[in-house]
């Protein structure tokens, strides 16, 4: 029993340092390698959970997270950065510092707010759903402080990742709500995807900050 | 026979139908037949029977009616629509559209009828993403920048609710065992009392956060003004009132969870304040987001920012008085919005063009010297959503200002004050609209398909004035078993 509960910590704990340190860097194929890290690290506790729960599930949510998450989403972003000349450093709408301590308040007030309230579950799953959280809140946060279209969907594949986080800790939760997670990815990127193809064909840049076309017209 | 199963798998198969095949026109008519179909299969679901994942209480049927009916009118409508703006798209684009068409009345269904918080929130999650396809359909920049807020925002809320689908699930979990039990909306309410009022809470936020995104409730509503004006009409404004009803819905539902819990003397906070600041927000922002707007889509966008606002307030009150209010404002709003859309597409058409960007106030000014008809129809349409007494809006206005007075006294003056503000700015339009002159002084026919407002005014009318008996026993007592 400790054994699952240390390296299931571990494995969070090393997801939450990838979503953190994404926060920390300017270049985007440094961001696609942290968040490739983070996938993997992910698909990892998948397998752990399913070990330890012995729940098939949770082993398929680990096969998808890898096969989709971890190897192809960063195969494709990195070759949408490489096609349209993006490895130069991106703009950031707050200075580095500022953010990192943001996201240092994010994961205070995420532990702040998940362990007194789930005092009757299990501890694991507690201090799982903590780590969770502030994986999300620290994707949202990345969305937030960057201008680079590809920065910010890095920033929701984060997030989407503290999601599924979150479900392989649930104790026996259907499968219902990872497999959507899963789907979601995959639909969200082939919507991003094209919408990509198209910014990129009408502005020429994926830095959106030039996107103000409403805002200029007057609504 | 479960028909709402039936109901939700026709959309989706037509979708692919749709989607694969045909030239525009016939992809129209094929679409029309497919839509009237679904409201044929949306009225046969109060008679059918349904457990399991698809269980539908009345409520639920009596939406979905709403649905197919708004559903049939829209594409109608579009039947017209297409034939006015084909060579806007290639073929391959029209298909798409009808394809989304029919996914976004499916996903409201789902949506609507499922009884599991994940299969609610697998649909809203498909409604998103048929939404945002749709809004950018016509590749114009604008319509690009509309649809990647719609993404990211939708995006977010979706991840949210997501969470907190996941802590209902956590907190229904020690009462009723792991598995599909602690997911259905029926067991969650009868075991409300015995679910941890703290984790119910911290669920109940990021719902309200998540699909307030998707409800347009300040302040996660930047994205519903620029998709309202920014996509093909028949389907991001028509229809886009159905997502928003599940969406409340929804919160409706999650809502209930926490005052049974609270009132059972667990530690769930009262939900009330929450919604109450949240709806009272949304007023406030779309009073004083009328003036200015040029575009007749995005003014009527924030009308329904305003709306929203008005029924997750009701919801805030609380009670089955208010709650009935707060439904009865949802049914009558979805109906004359749509229908208010259906004659503002039929007038953007008597100017020409039915593309975004034919919608601004100045093009559209002085309606009455093109058609008489056309022009007192969508007079008659502004005229009812700014809440006065003819207007069926008005008596779920009056429930619900004369429920905050006995419930929350305090809370109807800014009520009042916003209200007044919106009827005001919605009012201001109609003069000129209809009266001044314009450049365009040709006589056109009104075409087909302005009876279909004429309907749609004539039931807000009769569900407000003249509801049949059954129908507000029903109403009154789903709002009881939600209060």
């Amino acid at each position: 029993m400790s054994l699952t509960f240390s390296l299931a910590h571990l494995l969070g704990g090393i997801i939450l340092l990838c979503a953190f340190l994404q926060l920390s860097q300017r270049r985007l194929a440094a961001m696609i390698t942290l968040y490739q890290l983070e996938a993997l690290v992910l698909s990892a506790a998948a397998f752990w959970q399913g070990f330890a729960q012995t729940e098939l599930n949770l082993y398929l949510t680990g096969l998808i997270t890898l096969v989709i998450k971890a190897i192809l989403l960063p195969w494709a972003l990195r070759e949408i950065v490489l096609r349209f000349n993006m490895a130069r450093a991106v703009e950031t709408a707050l200075p580095m510092a500022v953010s990192m301590v943001l996201g240092l308040a994010l994961i205070g007030i995420a532990v702040l707010v998940v362990l007194p309230t789930t005092m009757s579950s299990v501890s694991l799953t507690r201090e799982d759903l903590a780590i969770a959280l502030s994986v999300v809140l620290l994707g949202l946060l990345l969305m937030i402080v960057r201008r680079n279209a590809l920065a910010q969907i890095i920033g929701f594949l984060s997030t989407e990742n503290g999601l599924v986080l979150a479900a392989i800790g649930m104790p026996d939760m259907p499968f219902v709500a990872e497999f959507s997670v899963a789907l979601l990815v995959l639909l969200a990127f082939l919507v991003v995807g094209v919408f990509l193809l198209r910014i990129r064909e009408h502005f020429d840049t994926l830095d959106l900050s030039g996107l103000e076309e409403i805002e200029r017209r007057g609504r | 026979m479960n028909f709402a199963l039936f109901a939700i798998a026709l959309p989706l198969l037509a979708a692919a139908l749709l989607g694969s095949l045909g030239a525009p026109r016939q992809g129209a008519v094929a679409n029309a037949v497919a839509s009237l179909a679904l409201f044929g299969l949306t009225l046969a679901v109060f008679w059918g029977h349904s457990e399991g994942l698809v269980a539908v209480d009345p409520l639920a049927a009596l939406f979905g009616t709403v649905t197919g009916f708004v559903g049939l009118t829209a594409a109608l409508v579009n039947v017209g629509y297409v034939s006015t703006d084909v060579a806007r798209m290639p073929a391959r684009r029209w298909r798409l559209y009808h394809a989304l068409f029919q996914i976004v009345l499916g996903a409201s269904l789902l949506g609507l009828y499922a009884n599991n918080v994940g299969l609610l929130w697998a649909a809203m999650e498909g409604g998103t993403i048929a939404m945002t396809l749709a809004v950018s359909l016509y590749r114009t920049p604008t319509g690009l920048e509309a649809a990647w807020k719609y993404f990211i925002l939708g995006g977010v809320g979706i991840g949210l609710a997501l969470f907190g689908t996941m802590l209902v699930y956590l907190a229904a979990q020690p009462a009723l065992g792991p598995g599909f039990a602690a997911m259905s909306f029926t067991a969650l309410s009868t075991h409300a009392a015995h679910m941890d009022g703290a984790l119910l809470t911290l669920a109940f936020l990021f719902i309200l956060f998540g699909y307030g995104t998707k409800a347009a409730l300040v302040p996660l509503h930047g994205w519903l003004p620029d998709a309202y004006a920014e996509g093909p009409a028949p389907l991001t404004t028509a229809l886009s009132g159905l997502l928003i009803n599940v969406a409340l819905l929804a919160i409706l539902r999650f809502r209930h969870l926490m005052v049974a819990n609270a009132a059972a003397g667990g530690s769930a906070m009262p939900p009330g304040p929450f919604l109450l600041s949240l709806g009272l927000a949304s007023l406030f922002l779309a009073a004083f987001s009328f003036s200015r707007r040029r575009d007749a889509r995005r003014f009527f966008g924030f009308s329904s920012i305003e709306q929203s606002g008005i029924s997750a307030f009701a919801f805030g009150i609380g009670g089955p008085t208010a709650i009935f209010g707060g439904l009865l404002h949802m049914l009558l709003h979805t109906l004359l919005k749509s229908g208010l859309f259906l004659a503002l597409i039929r007038a953007a058409g008597l100017r020409g063009s039915v593309t975004p960007g034919n919608y601004g106030f100045s093009h559209l000014r002085g309606l009455l010297r093109a058609n008489k008809y056309i022009g007192w129809l969508l007079a008659g349409c502004i005229f009812a959503l700014s809440g006065l007494p003819p207007s069926g809006l008005f008596v779920s206005e009056f429930i619900i200002i004369s429920q905050t007075i006995q419930k929350n006294p305090y809370m109807s003056m800014p009520l009042g004050l916003g209200l007044l503000l919106c009827a005001v700015a919605i009012l201001r339009n109609i003069g000129p609209l209809l009266f001044a002159s314009s450049p365009h002084e040709k006589l056109k026919p009104a075409g087909r398909g302005a009876w279909l407002v004429v309907a749609h005014l004539a039931l807000v009318f009769l569900l407000a004035f003249a509801m049949p008996t059954p129908l507000v026993h029903m109403l009154s007592q789903e709002a009881e078993a939600l209060r």
